[in-house]
């Protein structure tokens, strides 16, 4: 029994892990219609602004967590304005290949400036400590990457539900002519929205620094995770992450345990398995 | 205006490309082609590599050259990918007849380049792909492994791990042919030493995983004495790193633990101090000869050669096997590699004619907080284990050399 509940917990600090990462990406997919390639590489910012500030500050991992956010809100926000805004006229395609490229130039530059190898990241204090129970050591910081990916879940679904500028954004995704006939400031809604998901993304940097370390590869390994989840849990909905990830998570922690000969194909079959069954995802909408 | 400079650049441009391999085609040299992964995410890897190699070079140009000829290296990015190595090192070799290549990341770009040196008789040493099967059922004559390969790497640790007398082992590796080949030597190299010995726990994970969490519970779980692993790089990082905190105690003894990358990335010595591995190259090692390399490497590139000093000493190797031979005759300095040895920096190495499978000692090494190279944890020098308590006899290699 306490066997089961050890990898429940490794299987719930992972999907913590996998839903900040991915909440930004199916965001800014739900509510612009664009696919953000360079939402990794924007991750791998938000780690390594918080390694640099860690480093100057003796490892104060709090004021990373309120800077980086905000410097990748900004950066995401200038993106948006300047770059992204002018190519949207021209479609799908121009918007995917100029993300592509950002990701591209944001991980040569990162490694430009901090070198082409992995960075000591390591965390001072009562979250770098192990606490001890049913008989096993278990690390504060895992437990804390699932609260703040519980925590984020709920933030995010109370804004957009339960505020007018929850309801402003959702209206702007259904019609942006009608919602700017209205006197709202559509472009302004959207340049809030990609900031809003580059943040998200800095912060998920942040937090897995730590735990996956700071290295120059962070942002390829990381997005093939990430849209697993939003295939798996359909494109653009938050919902729909939540639950992948607690999925997926669970499902590469017990199968290590059950299934290690499939632990390497294991979430590429749950991807298979889902598409085939609901093409849309486990909570998108069917086209 | 502006389209006419532009025009102008791109003239100067294209006749700067067409003439460029004239251009350098000029000067007398021997031209040897490296092939590493010189982009990408492999680059710190490939780039020590080659750092090692164009010492070597340096080394034997300032000293009046290989046969009284200067000696040019031509980086290739293979971007760790075999097609694209062999197809740039073709062009070298019908465009400026290159004669020689070496490289030493990525054992499938090693599989593509012996295929190639092999049809157009030249040269290629590795010293650092280690697949067994390079120098097994895939071997041919001009192909030279001056470096360990998964056999006896494995065997090397599996001697170290039976001195110990551990009773139960877990072993954790990546789930792809190079981990499972470490794995497979390593189990049997034990059972043969020390037949008491358990395998208390074998885990396989993807190469690349991020949460060590589920693996590292199994092998806490298994109780083991000590913990062998043939993971590098950032699997090997992140299981130290997530699995010292979760109660992960025991020593492990791993493929490459004496990586400067690795010990400074994780940031805590405590993590690793007491870990020991084996290597064919040491800075730690003993001898005269590598205590002045590593004094004089120092000494002109301000840090030391760790990993380089493979490249140094294989290509310092090739350059004995070039002298004996006395011309750069590709068939004269097969002949002439072959059962050589070279008494060098790592001790004597001696070139195994029946499947060009270099025999040498591997040096041992345990992690320790005081040394003298780094602020952080790094090697001592902890022993030797000779090349024949590591010997793979020809007969089981499944190589098959025709001439």
């Amino acid at each position: 029994m306490s066997e089961f509940l050890v990898f429940f917990l490794h299987g719930l600090a992972y999907a913590g892990l996998l839903f900040l990462v991915s909440a930004g990406l199916t965001l800014v997919f739900g509510m612009m219609n664009v696919l953000n390639f360079a939402h990794a590489a924007m991750y791998m910012l938000g780690a390594y602004f918080s390694y640099t500030l860690m480093l100057h500050t003796q490892g104060q991992l709090w004021l990373s967590i309120i800077v980086c956010p905000i410097a990748l809100f900004i950066i995401g926000a200038l993106i948006e304005r300047f770059l992204l805004r002018r190519v949207h006229a021209y479609g799908h395609v121009s918007e995917l290949l100029l993300t592509f490229g950002l990701a591209y130039i944001i991980t040569e530059l990162v490694k430009w400036y901090w070198g082409n190898y992995p960075l000591a990241l390591n965390i001072g204090g009562f979250l770098g400590e192990t606490i001890q129970f049913l008989g096993l050591s278990y690390p504060v910081y895992r437990i804390f990457v699932f609260a703040c990916g519980a925590l984020v879940a709920i933030i995010l679904a109370v804004i957009l539900q339960k505020t007018r500028l929850g309801i402003i954004i959702r209206a702007a995704v259904n019609d942006n002519e009608m919602v700017d006939a209205l006197g709202v400031n559509v472009p302004l809604v959207f340049m809030g929205v990609f900031a809003f998901g580059a943040a998200l993304s800095g912060f998920a940097g942040v937090i897995a620094g730590p735990l996956l370390s700071t290295y120059p590869g962070m942002a390829n390994d990381i997005l093939v995770d990430a849209f697993v989840v939003i295939v798996v849990g359909g494109f653009g909905s938050l919902a729909g992450a939540v639950i992948a990830s607690l999925i997926i998570g669970e499902l590469q922690s017990f199968g290590a345990l059950l299934f290690p000969k499939l632990s390497i194909a294991l979430v590429y079959l749950l991807m298979v398995v889902v598409l085939i069954l609901k093409p849309s995802g486990l909570f998108g909408e069917e086209q | 205006m502006k389209r006419r400079k532009k025009g102008w650049l791109f003239l100067l441009c294209s006749f700067l490309m067409v003439l460029w391999p004239v251009l350098a085609m000029g000067a007398d040299t021997i031209k040897l082609g490296v092939t590493e992964p010189l982009s990408g995410t492999f680059k710190d890897i490939g780039e020590r590599y080659l750092d090692g190699v164009k010492y070597a070079v340096e080394t034997i140009n300032a000293g009046g050259g290989l046969l009284g000829k200067k000696i040019e290296i031509i980086p290739i990015d293979s971007e760790l990918k075999p097609d694209v190595a062999s197809r740039k090192a073709q062009n070298l070799i019908l465009k400026e007849g290159v004669k020689f290549f070496c490289g030493g990341t990525g054992s499938s770009v090693g599989a593509a380049m012996s295929q190639l040196a092999n049809r157009e008789n030249v040269i290629f040493y590795t010293y650092g792909m280690e697949a067994a099967s390079l120098t097994g059922d895939k071997c041919n004559k001009n192909f030279f492994r001056a470096t360990s390969n998964t056999d006896t790497r494995s065997y090397a640790l599996a001697v170290l791990m039976a001195q110990k007398g551990y009773k139960s082992i877990a072993i954790v590796a990546q789930d792809y042919s190079f981990g499972k080949e470490a794995v497979a030597a390593f189990k049997k190299k034990m059972a043969e030493l020390s037949p008491q010995t358990k395998i208390v726990a074998e885990l396989y994970h993807p190469a690349g995983t991020k949460d060590f969490a589920p693996y590292v519970s199994q092998i806490v779980a298994a109780k083991p004495d000590a913990i062998f692993t043939p993971n590098w790089g950032n699997d090997l990082t992140l299981l130290l790193k997530q699995g010292r905190p979760m109660g992960m105690k025991q020593k492990i003894f791993s493929y490459y633990i004496n990586d400067e990358v690795v010990i400074g990335s994780l940031g805590d010595d405590s993590l690793v101090i007491g870990d020991m591995g084996v290597e064919i190259y040491t800075l730690s090692a003993p001898t005269k000869k590598n205590k002045e390399f590593v004094a004089k490497f120092y000494k002109d590139r301000g840090y030391y050669p760790v990993m380089r000093g493979k490249g140094y000493v294989a290509t310092m190797f090739w350059a004995e096997a070039v002298k004996k031979a006395g011309s750069f005759d590709v068939n004269a300095i097969i002949k002439a590699w072959e059962g050589l040895s070279y008494d060098g920096p790592a001790g004597v190495w001696t070139m195994r004619a029946a499947d060009h499978q270099t025999q040498l000692p591997f040096w041992v090494v345990e992690i320790v907080k005081n040394n003298p190279y780094y602020k952080h944890a790094f090697e001592k020098h902890a022993g030797v284990i000779n090349a024949k308590d590591v010997e793979v006899p020809v007969d089981q290699t499944g190589c098959k050399m025709s001439n």
